[in-house]
């Protein structure tokens, strides 16, 4: 295929996405004269063209919807629904041709027939017989070349749906210009630092200047890979439109934040999730027109897409004002498939209940229908948007309809991971699979690990986790340092399996750069790329799920007894911070009263009428020192920086977040995170409680403590 | 023209008969592979091992903003791991657009040579053999053994099964 037909390809695809959503808008505001005019010209200029190219199917039946559209334009006709439904078909006509044209090289001369009826049908919208096809010709040659001028004018960097536009992609001239200039700047960086070496006196300037212009660059790349949201959302007015048909629901859908940027692959992978969750919301989200009249809302459901940025991710929501997640209807669903037990199933709380919607073989479809309901559902959408690194969750209210949120990382090129040992070989895994990390001491090593069979587990706060040994599984047995201080074990979750990964050491924390692998490494299926770290050397990327599965661990859905069990932990047991504040006491708060714990100078501590204060992020915090830390601090090495540990405490407890009630409590030290069991009130310690906290006696601030209970309750 | 000694005008009668080699060595013998086909010799480097990899695969090697898989010649040859640092050549394949590396024991000199010079494969050679040489040179040390990077390509050697079952080689 030459590359002018290439380029007329993606440009008719083009074309034909703006048009569809032209189409369907036109629907709702059915004056717009400008949107015919839109729609009018991606037909011209695909009929224009292909005279040019020969090919004379594609011409016939553009010519067919040109001339219907002609007289649209000229307010002979109305845009019926019918009118609307024809010019669609001519749409997926026309794209049916190009497809072929992009597969085969030329469009076919056998189908042809197809064409005659969709030509006839136009025809018949058009209520008259069609103009003389030679006349219309003619017209349309003179207007070729304005319009192939016009087609060629830069449009706004899109994505079309299919092949020939997947590979390419329009970027501004300016971020390219940008780029180039980085790049230059980049190369007059590097010769400036060979000429100096290492021990000029300017390195050091040099240096942050190659970080600089890296981080520049690597910025501007990455918004050149980024593409609108709206290239995705483009589709679903369609998409609804002909779904709300077929489901026999009134339908509108409104759009935000078109403009969210999200890099090209992840825009790709999830398309299938969303186009799952949008279909969802129509089919089973949105209730007849009479029901929902019934329910006092209007007979037109909505569905609202909205993207935006979050903490650097991307967040899309799916939101319906349908009739919501019926929670009785998803655990009697649940009990019938035998995904949780009765007992189970009434111990969950709403929240809990929600989460089974995710599990594989769940559908609350009454009937099976040809949108949804066929085994496909939301687990799917799950192991897809995860797949990528981004996560799903879904929230509903009876009656007010439906949020299903999705959160992707902006990029997959660049992830933060963190680097382990094992083995004597370095590797990287995702931080995005990572829960928690966990060592065991040598001392505790023998006792800590418990097995059943051959299979290895460890007790992590009374729950059996599997362990797999990353050495053993790789083969790298023996290769490492012997260990002599115990071991370290990387929790990690990955599409519902969670493990503990045993590795021999933890290395740091980086952003690292992701390189594809050969077809020959890549078979062994365990690890999804390579890259090179800080100290130049290369470590492999790990693949979470794949481990896991090639380890024998299968997915656990921990909906049942194990959240239960926890949850009447929480009741019984509060999580404690414990800390020294006056000498030889323990004391301890409430863990979640303590926003954070700040190292603070000593001599940032002013007075106010003897109470010491601390100026702390533009508000003033009265600080609590009840061990008289500060002066032995102070007295202690005067004229040095000495650093006082504050804990920063919000008095409202865990439920609110007043700024103006956070205090400040001046510790000798932290001594550890534990769970206990409030004792009651002891006489003898005045404004304090006792607690058991590990075994020993701890003194609780009262005020906190009986706060933040009520906190917990009203969590729980 | 170019003006060459008479000795080497008679071996090498005109340009496009000329071929010039850069000579590897892998334990006592020696190989060429045409220089128009390498990329860059990166020289000694230690290599990251991939677990659980093929036996004839040496391991990874960074190489310009890319992580290129690297086979060990002498695994494919069945010989013993060489014991000290292994070179890396990396190799271009014009077709396929796969970069790979190469680790021989030594890479020596650019050698020119004829193409009349070429023996094809003697028919008592083994298989696996067989497939990786292109003939060789007779060179005045000894003869030289082609090789065609088209059949290191890491990707093609694991199709043609014929190194597969040396996979627990390594480490047996």
């Amino acid at each position: 295929m030459d590359d002018l037909t290439k380029e007329f390809i993606a440009e008719s695809q083009e074309g034909l996405d703006r048009m569809e959503r032209c189409l369907t808008e036109l629907e709702a505001r059915p004056d717009d004269d400008a949107l015919v005019g839109e729609i009018f010209r991606a037909v011209h200029t695909i009929k224009g063209t292909t005279g040019f190219l020969g090919f004379d199917r594609l011409e016939k039946l553009a010519h067919a919807g040109e001339h219907l559209l002609g007289s649209l334009r000229d307010g002979r006709l109305t845009p019926t629904s019918e009118l609307i439904s024809g010019l669609l078909r001519l749409m997926d006509g026309l794209r049916a041709i190009l497809t072929l044209i992009e597969e085969t090289g030329s469009e076919g001369t056998r189908v042809g027939d197809e064409d005659s009826e969709l030509i006839a049908e136009l025809a018949a919208l058009n209520g008259a017989t069609p103009v003389s096809k030679v006349e219309a010709e003619s017209v349309s040659l003179k207007k070729v070349g304005e319009d192939a001028a016009s087609a060629t004018a830069p449009a706004a960097a899109s994505a079309a749906s299919n092949g020939a536009s997947e590979k390419t992609l329009r970027i501004d001239v300016d971020v390219l210009n940008r780029m180039m200039n980085l790049v230059g700047e980049l190369v007059l960086t590097r010769n400036q630092m060979l000429q100096s070496g290492m021990e000029a006196a300017n390195f050091p300037e040099l240096a942050r200047r190659l970080d600089s212009v890296t981080a520049d660059l690597r910025e501007t790349v990455m918004q050149a890979r980024m593409q609108p949201m709206g290239n995705l959302f483009g589709k679903f007015p369609r998409m609804v439109r002909d779904l709300s048909r077929t489901c026999g629901r009134e339908v509108r859908i409104e759009f935000s934040g078109q403009e969210t940027g999200l890099d090209k692959s992840l825009l790709e992978a999830i398309k299938d999730p969303l186009t799952h969750a949008v279909r969802n919301a129509v089919d089973h989200g949105i209730e007849a027109p009479t029901d929902r009249v019934l329910a006092g809302k209007s007979a037109e459901g909505c569905v609202r897409l909205r993207a935006f940025h979050q903490s650097g991710s991307v967040v899309i929501e799916v939101t319906d004002d349908g009739a919501g997640i019926s929670i009785e209807r998803v655990l009697a669903k649940a009990v019938e498939r035998n995904l949780v037990t009765a007992e189970q199933a009434a111990a969950m709380s709403e929240r809990e209940a929600l989460q089974l919607i995710f599990l594989p073989g769940f559908s609350t479809a009454a009937a099976v229908t040809t949108v949804s309901g066929r085994g496909v559902g939301m687990d799917v959408v799950r192991a897809n948007v995860e797949k990528v690194g981004g996560s799903v969750e879904v929230e509903s209210r009876m009656g007010l309809g439906t949020t299903l949120r999705m959160r992707v990382p902006l990029t997959l090129a660049i992830v933060p991971a963190l680097v382990v040992r094992s083995g004597g070989q370095s590797f990287a895994l995702p931080q995005s699979a990572l829960v928690e990390l966990v060592y065991v001491p040598r001392r505790e090593a023998e006792t800590a690990v418990e097995r059943i069979g051959a299979s290895e587990l460890y007790r992590l706060r009374e729950r059996l986790l599997p362990m797999v040994w990353l050495d053993k599984l790789l083969g790298l047995e023996g290769r490492g340092v012997k260990e002599v201080h115990g071991f370290y074990m990387v929790v990690m979750e990955a599409e519902g399996c969670r493990y503990g990964l045993v590795v021999d050491d933890l290395l740091a924390p980086e952003e690292i750069v992701v390189k594809p692998l050969s077809t020959a490494l890549r078979e062994i299926g365990l690890f999804s790329g390579a890259t090179v770290l800080g100290n130049g050397t290369l470590a492999l990327i790990m693949d979470v799920a794949a481990t896991a599965s090639r380890a024998g661990v299968k997915p656990v859905e921990e909906t049942g007894e194990a959240n239960a069990v926890e949850e009447k932990a929480q009741e019984a047991d509060v999580p404690f911070l414990i800390f020294e504040d006056r000498a030889r006491e323990r004391t301890a708060l409430p863990l979640g009263v303590v926003e954070r714990i700040e190292s603070v100078p000593v001599r940032k501590i002013e007075y106010a009428g003897g109470r010491p204060l601390l100026q702390y992020r533009g508000e003033l915090l009265p600080l609590i020192d009840d061990g008289h830390v500060l002066s032995e601090l102070e007295a202690g090495k005067p004229g040095e920086d000495v650093l006082a540990t504050v804990l920063i405490c919000s008095r409202a407890g865990a439920g609110g977040r007043d700024r103006a009630d956070r205090t400040g409590i001046v510790v000798r030290k932290v001594l550890d995170v534990a769970a206990g069991a409030v004792l009651g009130k002891d006489e003898g310690v005045g404004e304090m409680e006792l607690a058991i906290v590990k075994e020993k006696l701890t003194l609780v601030h009262r005020d906190f403590g009986a706060k933040a209970a009520a906190g917990w309750k009203e969590v729980a | 023209m170019k003006i060459v000694g008479r000795d080497e005008t008679d071996e090498i009668q005109d340009e496009s008969d000329a071929v010039s080699l850069c000579s590897l060595f892998a334990g006592s013998e020696s190989f060429g592979i045409d220089t128009r086909k390498i990329r860059e010799v990166l020289g000694k480097r230690e290599l990251q091992r991939v677990p659980l990899a093929p036996a004839m695969i040496g391991g990874v090697v960074p190489y310009r903003g890319e992580v290129l898989t690297a086979v060990n010649f002498r695994v494919l040859l069945g010989m013993e791991e060489y014991a000290g640092v292994s070179c890396v050549l990396v190799l271009d394949d014009d077709e396929g657009g796969e970069r790979f590396g190469l680790m021989v024991d030594e890479v020596g000199g650019v050698v020119t040579v004829s193409r009349r010079m070429l023996e094809a494969n003697p028919s008592t050679l083994e298989a696996r053999s067989k497939w990786l040489f292109d003939g060789a040179y007779k060179m005045q040390t000894g003869l030289m053994v082609q090789l065609d990077p088209q059949k290191l390509r890491p990707s093609r050697l694991m199709e043609t099964g014929l190194f597969r079952p040396s996979t627990n080689g390594r480490d047996a």
